[in-house]
């Protein structure tokens, strides 16, 4: 009979359950949207910012010392190794070109396949890690003695691309394309790090390697482990190596290149936990807001439909029944409201993430199914805080006056 | 044994004083009429002894207990035992049927008790209407719910003002010979009216006027 009751009334009034449906329903869409981009924004931002430059440094823990190209594998072996998205090794030096001048070249791995256990078909180089480098022409391939000229290099020197140089008096290397890098790579012959190499006459050798691996923001901890890791306690260590910081997975990479020393760029690594950190702290502020609206909505509806129902929650009072249980009659009413918004809403919200993420990733988010009941218990939430203060109306409706029809 | 009684009561609108220093008393198993102009105050006195609304000042007891002393709640536990209540415009909740009205008030009351309420609606001649909505109902039939509404917590004393308000004379008939029938059977009744020729078939009248009791 009072299922009856809660579902009469919720169905009596078809445009305030309309309304108090779709209020929770636009809420839920937003927040499961919100909560889906909250959650996998960090990695697909980082991702993003990754294309603005590597954000780990490898060098000769030595001076005048070089890194053994053999080692580099090691990178993909460490703890975080999933989270290195690729890597390049350096190779700086001179040789001379055709017209007997001298030209700086630069060697390193343009897509280099590379075998690495659980990962099928890896690849690594700037094409992985410089996304951000414009190529008029063609990548070059790691195999063969093939170049990209940088923008002003070649522009000094009037290389076209698909032109043939002679390096070195004796190699012929092909133009792939011109490279424009925004940085000091203009002014350099890239080439692959095998031909450099011979070029050089420093076979097996790098000066040194750029990484870009996928962090999470630095906070207090990796803040202390970089001022003085031997002051962190056995537990902070733990937390703190078993965490994606950039200081973190330097220093694995440290321990797997024993000749190395693993730099992070500060300037990019920090940054990106920053904007990360902003943005979600924006989303959350969104997401708050969207449920404070929500709610006020509810609270609105509510509020009309116990000054509709006065006088049956007048007769209600005459029949003894106690303003809390009248009270939950208008609770259950606005929870079934709400938990077929909140359902709704899941399912618009799921669609909305995709095309989001699509928009602003390049691909669609991913909604766990377990994020379903918590949004569920959110949409029960918005409604019984918007209820609660019309509600609390209840107790002080005098019966009195509503039931004798007066005057 | 005086089930109701007023020392001095009074209740004020403001300015309006809807009770004035009134002092009655109803004993146990009667049926009293109280009769008066429409503002004489008829309303507010039965809201009152029913537990409806507070008063301004002097005393009042239900069954022994001192309303004054009551907050909201004890009140309404009183209320729930002692009183029940018809109203002149029905109020059944619309879309509940004839049973689920009654059975609404066991709920609040206690616990529902199907059968009983079958029964009370038997008592008051409805048992062919038990599924029906109020809508589908006459007025006199109508208000024969509400009576058992009433009933079913076996209270012992039963207001009602103007039951018959909003009924032709027929109805009107059937309504006052089941509460006289209620009364025989050993009930309090309490019949608010302006009807002179209703208020003749109580054991006694208590005349209003201007909030206090009017001896012609
Ligand atoms: N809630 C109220 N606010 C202000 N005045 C009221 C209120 N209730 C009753 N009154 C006044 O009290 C007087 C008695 O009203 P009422 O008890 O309804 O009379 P009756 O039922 O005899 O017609 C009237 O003058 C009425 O206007
Ligand atoms: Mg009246």
């Amino acid at each position: 009979m009072l299922t009856q009751m809660i579902f009469h009334s919720w169905h009596r009034n078809p445009r305030r359950t309309a309304l108090t449906v779709t209020t929770v329903f636009l809420a839920t869409a937003l927040i499961s949207a919100l909560l889906a981009i909250t959650v996998s924004v960090g990695d697909q931002m980082a991702r993003e910012l990754k294309s603005y430059g590597a954000n780990i440094l490898l060098e000769p823990a030595v001076d005048g010392d070089y890194l053994d190209t053999q080692d580099l594998p090691r990178i993909k072996e460490i703890f975080w190794r999933h989270n290195i998205l690729g890597f390049a090794p350096l190779l700086a030096g001179t040789v001379t070109a055709d017209d007997g001048g001298e030209v700086a070249i630069l060697g390193t791995f343009f897509d280099q396949p590379l075998p690495v256990e659980g990962e099928d078909d890896f690849h690594t180089g700037q094409k992985i890690i410089a996304p951000y480098w414009r190529i008029d022409g063609a990548w070059p391939d790691d195999a063969r003695p093939e170049a990209l000229a940088g923008a002003r290099l070649a522009e000094r020197r009037g290389w076209r691309v698909g032109q043939t140089l002679t390096l070195a008096g004796a190699r012929p290397v092909v133009l792939s394309g011109i490279l424009e890098s925004g940085g000091e790579e203009d002014e350099l012959l890239v080439v692959p790090l095998a031909l450099a190499q011979e070029l050089l006459g420093r076979p097996g050798r790098a000066d040194a390697a750029r990484v870009s691996a996928l962090t999470v923001p630095e906070n207090r901890l990796s803040a202390k482990a970089r001022a003085n890791r031997d002051a962190l306690t056995a537990e902070e260590y733990d937390v703190w190596y078993c965490t994606a910081y950039v200081s973190s997975i330097a220093h694995q990479l440290e321990e797997a290149l024993p000749g190395a020393r693993a730099r992070p760029v500060w300037q990019v690594a920090a940054s990106e936990g920053v904007i990360v950190g902003k943005v979600q702290l924006l989303l959350l502020v969104a997401t708050l807001a969207a449920l404070l609206a929500a709610a006020m909505g509810v609270a609105a509806l509510t509020a009309g439909a116990i000054l509709e129902r006065a006088a049956e929650i007048a007769l209600l009072k005459a029949l003894a029944a106690r303003p809390r249980h009248i009270a939950l009659l208008f609770h259950a009413e606005v929870t079934v409201s709400a938990l077929l918004g909140g359902a709704l809403g899941c399912g618009a919200g799921w669609l909305l993430a995709r095309h989001l993420g699509q928009t602003l990733f390049g691909a669609p988010l991913a909604m766990a199914w377990i994020t379903v009941p918590g949004v569920l218990a959110l949409a029960v939430a918005i409604a019984l805080l918007g209820a609660w203060l019309p509600v609390r109306q209840i107790a002080a409706l005098a019966p009195a006056e509503v039931l004798h029809g007066r005057r | 044994m005086n089930i109701i009684e007023t020392h001095n009561l009074t209740k004020s609108f403001g300015s309006v004083i809807a009770v004035n220093d009134l002092t009655i008393s109803v004993r146990r198993g009667e049926f009293v009429a109280f009769m008066g102009a429409s503002g004489s105050g008829k309303t507010t006195l039965l809201n009152i002894l029913a537990c409806l609304d507070t008063f301004t000042s002097g005393e009042v007891f239900i069954d022994g207990h001192n309303l004054a002393a009551l907050d909201e709640e004890g009140r309404r536990v009183l209320r729930a035992n002692k009183i029940g209540l018809v109203f002149q415009q029905f109020h059944l909740i619309p879309y509940l049927t004839a049973l689920e009205n009654v059975m609404l008030a066991q709920h609040f009351h206690s616990v529902t008790d199907e059968p009983a309420a079958r029964q009370i609606l038997g008592d008051v001649g409805l048992a062919h209407r038990l599924h029906h909505r109020p809508g589908a109902l006459s007025g006199g039939e109508q208000q024969r719910v509400c009576i058992a509404r009433a009933l079913v917590n076996e209270p012992p004393i039963l207001f009602a003002d103007e039951p018959t308000g909003n009924l032709d004379e027929e109805n009107e008939c059937n309504i006052l010979a089941l509460l006289q029938d209620l009364h025989r059977r050993g009930r309090t009744v309490v019949l608010v009216t302006h009807n002179p020729d209703l208020a003749a078939r109580a054991d006694r009248i208590i005349r209003l006027h201007h909030g206090k009791v009017f001896e012609p």
